[in-house]
């Protein structure tokens, strides 16, 4: 790690060793007098296999990284990649391609249908893919969890800390490139939150996943790999193997 | 209040502008109708102004009958009538007129027939003032000898004819040939509302018209200084309570009157349809309420929580409905407008010039049609306005509950139970008991039914969408799974949605139903009653000369010929109709039943009727029965005859034509039924009757299958335009469809943008919309086909007894209603679907 987080891609050489890369990526709304600069020149790398956590004040720009990173939104200058692929040169159609078969997201609320069961839920990128489950793939993810016996229900009889290991489990169904959770735990208690987050610890120890995460709490950031500070649209700073406290303490510093 | 209430209609451009649609769509053709036949009236009216304008006083007959279809039948006055009338002190001149039926040919030899307007023949006299308004053109006179005739500039013009032609002219006699020596207009215009005229002098007139020795009326010119109501006063003294005495103005009103009468049939159809429109366009406003109110709940609970009072909150509903009530209904006058001059032009493409300049929009309309509109609305938007009303303050904390269960409250389900049985006995009774007006008491049974069905549509809405969308949910996979469940979500939006495409395809499969029994009913009546080879009936909708009959029966090849007339009479004061025969040749012919009696004993005068007629009148064969007729008044009849079959006739009385002639004025066959003689070859036969009918062209000779397939033509016909004004009513459910979903996609937004997140394509998100929209339809095809084929059952079971015997479903057509419906639900899911694809995946995301 480079104490540097915005330099850090001039490496660049280990491609396939990176689930997603952004290199100077600015991101502005609006123009003229009300312009804003949501990105401003944001260089960051995500390796493969590691679990990352993005930190920041409100407006920091934290959720707009992410959605541009996922293809969920487009940049105004700089270069993304997902895996090999170059997001500046997909068209739409084929950005949402890559969203259904490369990322996989969970969302703060209201990550599932409400007319699909459990499993519908889970195996809804494989559905709207037409892609055959991996069923073994499915079982194991399911067990993880610990869902089994809640499958047949529908998202409006799950508990919220339930209805979110749904969306972890869909997140995780289709083998995604990268998952992206957006405050994951933001609507959960501590005791849901504490399952989802070792959950998705998981994954990424047992399964190898790639997992990028937005946050404001220290507690769940503790539970990633590294953490990645932004204010203002830049990344000012950067923690490997943090701990709540840590987090907290340069929160403070960076006047969050 | 007020002010929330406006924004949150300007906030929703879309969902007022569906919302007012189909109120614009109803009241436009509720306004239409009365503009179109306001103008025709009041187009009559000029027309009659113009016609009268030289009369002061009108001699005639009492019309002995105040028919609602048809001209009035009177009887003609004594030609001898027109020296009394003369001798009035106060009369500068008076002039017998004639009028009667004259079919002109063309130089092709065809007819100039306009469908619906007759052909006229009237006499011209040497009172300028007294030739029915008519002026004649320059270089014409008017006729004067046995062979010479005017005509109206219309036809003249049409048909290629100069002063100096020679015209052929077809009438109840033989038809002759005349010089055209004259051109007439009227007034500023050519016609006399699309009839066509001859004119010929009066004593030609008389002969050619069959009024020898008699008039139809006596038209008078007052003397300087006399006025009409005075000469008229002085004219009654004279001539007696026998006839009636009328001033020009009244004769003119009275003439458009008797016309309007007959237009007014024409409006009450045309109405019906209206309604029909503005009854699916009430279960489109009722449904999109009730979403609107669904979505709202947070913002009434909100306002509640501030303080709102109940009322207040009905009361801001309900000024959302007005508003766009309003709007709407002075639209639909304004598109009315223009629907009714589309429709007059039209007209004048089938021949029918309404001349005059701008259309009449009477106060009323514009009464009724706001009326109308906004009661339906308010009456559509009155429930969901109650049940917001019923949200809790509470519910503005809540977390949003978007969705609903299927179960009904259990007052819904008596309510809805309570409005199906009063729809089924009143469609029963209407149809089956003896009562007066059977007609409305059908259309409410109807009405009360599909509004029943509509209520409780929401029980079966879930299971009916769920089964229709599993095979979707098997072919199309994901979205197809998706479109199922959001069709099957919320059963009660769902099944108003298909309501209203319920009541359309109800309304089609019945006409649709109808017209194949009639058809197939026609074919079998006629194998089984009929033994004639040939059946000679009018091409126009006028009865064609005597003489063809006449001729007929010259032919060595045809063995017998029956003529058919047709006139009204009164029983006990009640208006009937009947059919006037030749008792001997029909028995040949037609097999009507005799149950006692026998038809050959009316040879010398006499009536048959029909067995229930008989029964409920408590007749016997061989009394009299007392018979009003429009010549001679009353005289009793004798019964000679009960009959049990009127499927082919479809009259409950059968006149001996040897009465027929003393009682009518008129002696016109509407039909002349053959039989070749036996050994004749069908080409041998063939070519007599075409012989003999050589010199009528306003006929048509049919033989069995000729005359089936006619009769399948004209109800194809009709049916075609009912389709065509049912057509309103399925355009505004397909409105309503798309209303529906573009209101659920508003609410399912944050669906739809997690499903575009985690990677569902666009075509997939439309392929869904589509599919959702296809369920909706097919279920309210499905639900309307089999009230439809309900109403047609009975409804055919209720005319067995006038030859509807065969209760025929056409599959394969309601097969493809339910295509076209699963066409028109694809077509409604464009724009919503569109929308729904491109959504802001972010936003939608971030909405609350």
């Amino acid at each position: 790690m480079s104490s540097d987080p915005n330099t850090a891609t001039e490496a660049g050489s280990g491609l396939t060793e990176m689930a997603a890369r952004a290199v100077d990526v600015v991101k502005v709304y609006g123009s003229g007098p009300t312009e804003v600069r949501a990105l401003d020149g944001v260089s960051v790398e995500f390796p493969k296999g590691r679990f990352s956590a993005i930190m920041g004040p409100s407006g920091s720009g934290k959720s707009t990284l992410m959605h541009c990173l996922a293809g969920l939104d487009r940049i105004s200058s700089g270069r993304i990649w997902i895996g090999d692929v170059d997001l500046s040169t997909l068209g739409e159609r084929q950005l949402t391609r890559l969203r259904r078969d490369q990322v996989g997201f969970v969302f703060q609320t209201f990550n599932l249908l409400p007319t699909l069961s459990a499993a519908e839920n889970i195996e809804l990128p494989l559905a709207i893919a037409r892609r055959k489950p991996d069923r073994a793939w499915l079982d194991r993810v399911v067990d993880t969890v610990g869902l089994r016996d809640r499958l047949r229900h529908r998202p409006a009889e799950l508990s919220g800390g339930q209805q979110q290991r749904v969306a972890a489990a869909r997140a995780l169904a289709s083998k995604p490139e990268i998952i992206f959770a957006d405050e994951p735990t933001g609507n959960l208690d501590s005791h849901s939150s504490a399952e989802l987050l070792q959950f998705m610890r998981r994954s990424v120890d047992e399964f190898g996943q790639t997992i990028v995460m937005v946050t404001h709490d220290p507690n769940a950031a503790a539970h990633a790999d590294r953490v990645l500070f932004l204010t203002d649209g830049r990344i000012v700073d950067e923690m490997a193997g943090p701990t709540a406290e840590g987090v907290l303490d340069r929160m403070k510093a960076l006047g969050a | 209040m007020l002010r929330a209430t406006l924004k949150s209609l300007a906030a929703h451009k879309l969902r007022m502008a569906m919302t007012a649609l189909a109120i614009v769509l109803g009241v436009s053709f509720v306004a239409g109708t009365y503009v179109l036949t306001d103008t025709m009236n009041s187009v009559f009216d000029d027309l009659f102004a113009t016609t009268t304008k030289g009369v002061d006083v009108d001699v005639r007959t009492r019309a002995t009958f105040e028919q609602t279809q048809g001209p009035e039948v009177r009887e003609p006055v004594p030609a001898a009538l027109l020296e009394r009338v003369r001798q009035v002190d106060g009369v500068q001149a008076a002039q017998g007129s004639v009028s009667g039926y004259a079919q002109i040919v063309d130089k092709a030899g065809k007819p100039v027939a306009p469908m619906g307007p007759p052909t006229l023949g009237q006499s011209f006299g040497p009172v300028a003032d007294l030739n029915g308004g008519a002026q004649l053109r320059p270089g014409g006179r008017l006729p004067a000898g046995p062979d010479q005739v005017v005509m109206d500039a219309r036809t003249a013009d049409k048909s290629g004819f100069r002063v100096g032609d020679r015209v052929r002219i077809l009438f109840e006699g033989p038809p002759r040939t005349f010089t055209l020596v004259g051109v007439v207009t009227f007034g500023d215009v050519d016609n006399l509302g699309g009839a066509t005229l001859a004119g010929f002098d009066i004593p030609t007139a008389q002969e050619v018209l069959n009024r020898r020795g008699s008039f139809d009326e006596i038209q008078v010119v007052a003397a300087e200084g006399v006025g009409s109501a005075e000469l008229r006063d002085r004219i009654q003294a004279q001539v007696g309570s026998r006839y009636e005495v009328l001033t020009g103005q009244q004769l003119a009103e009275d003439t458009a009157k008797s016309i309007q009468r007959n237009l007014s049939f024409f409006t009450t159809a045309l109405l019906v349809f209206a309604g029909v429109a503005l009854f699916v366009g009430a279960f489109l406003i009722y449904n999109t309420f009730s979403i609107v109110v669904a979505q709202r709940t947070r913002e009434l609970a909100l306002l509640r929580c501030m303080g709102a009072s109940r009322r207040q909150v009905l009361t801001s509903v309900l000024t959302e409905s007005l508003v766009v009530a309003v709007l709407a209904s002075v639209l639909g006058i304004g598109v009315g407008i223009l629907l009714a001059i589309g429709l007059r032009g039209l007209f004048g493409a089938l021949g029918i010039d309404l001349p005059g300049g701008g259309v009449t929009l009477l106060p009323r309309t514009i009464v009724v049609s706001l009326v109308v509109g906004l009661l339906v609305t308010l009456v559509a938007s009155l429930v969901p306005a109650l049940k917001a009303t019923r949200v809790a303050p509470i519910a503005a904390l809540r977390e949003q509950l978007v969705g609903e269960r299927g179960t009904l409250r259990p007052g819904r389900v008596i309510g809805g139970g309570v409005i199906l049985a009063g729809g089924f006995a009143a469609l029963l009774a209407g149809l089956f008991a003896k009562v007066s007006n059977e007609l409305s008491l059908v259309g409410l049974g109807a009405a009360l039914i599909l509004l029943g069905v509509g209520v409780l549509s929401p029980l079966i809405a879930r299971p009916l969408s769920g089964a229709l969308g599993w095979p979707m949910a098997r072919l199309r996979n994901l979205p197809g799974r998706l479109a199922r469940a959001n069709a099957m979500r919320n059963p009660r939006r769902t099944a108003a949605t298909a309501a209203a495409l319920m009541i359309g395809l109800a309304l089609v499969s019945f006409v649709a139903i109808l017209g194949r029994s009639l058809k197939a009913s026609t074919d079998q009546v006629l194998d089984r009653t009929v033994s004639a080879d040939y059946q000679i009936s009018s091409s126009s909708f006028q009865p064609f000369s005597a003489e063809l009959a006449k001729r007929l029966r010259e032919q060595p090849e045809l063995a017998t010929v029956s003529s058919v007339r047709q006139g009204p009479f009164k029983l006990n004061g009640q208006s009937r109709t009947l059919f006037a025969v030749d008792p001997v040749a029909m028995e040949q012919l037609v097999d009507v039943d005799v149950r006692s009696g026998s038809l050959r004993d009316m040879a010398a005068g006499g009536v048959a009727v029909y067995k229930d007629v008989v029964a409920d009148n408590g007749w016997r064969l061989g009394q009299t029965i007392p018979m009003e007729f429009p010549r001679g008044g009353v005289r009793q009849v004798p019964i000679k005859a009960i009959y049990a079959d009127k499927t082919l006739i479809s009259t409950d009385y059968l006149l001996s034509l040897a009465d027929y002639q003393t009682a009518y004025p008129d002696q016109q066959d509407v039909f002349v039924l053959v039989k070749a003689a036996p050994g004749v070859s069908p080409q041998a036969s063939r070519a007599a009757v075409d012989r003999a009918a050589a010199d009528f062209p306003n006929v048509k000779v049919q033989d069995q299958a000729e005359y089936k397939k006619s009769v399948s033509d004209q109800v194809n016909q009709l049916l075609t335009m009912i389709y065509v004004l049912l057509g309103l009513a399925i355009v505004i459910a397909v409105v309503g469809i798309v209303n529906t979903l573009a209101l659920s996609i508003y609410e399912r937004v944050r669906e739809l943008g997690l499903l575009r997140a985690v990677g569902m394509e666009r075509a997939q998100v439309r392929s869904m919309v589509r599919w959702e929209a296809v369920i909706m339809a097919v279920a309210g095809a499905v639900l309307g086909l089999v009230i439809g084929t309900f109403f047609g059952w009975a409804v055919v079971r209720a005319l067995r007894d006038v030859g509807t015997t065969v209760f025929q479903v056409p599959v394969g057509q309601l097969l493809l209603f339910v295509l076209l419906a699963a066409l028109a639900g694809v077509a409604a899911a464009v724009l919503p679907g569109r929308r729904a694809s491109r959504i802001d995946v972010l936003r939608a995301l971030a909405a609350e």
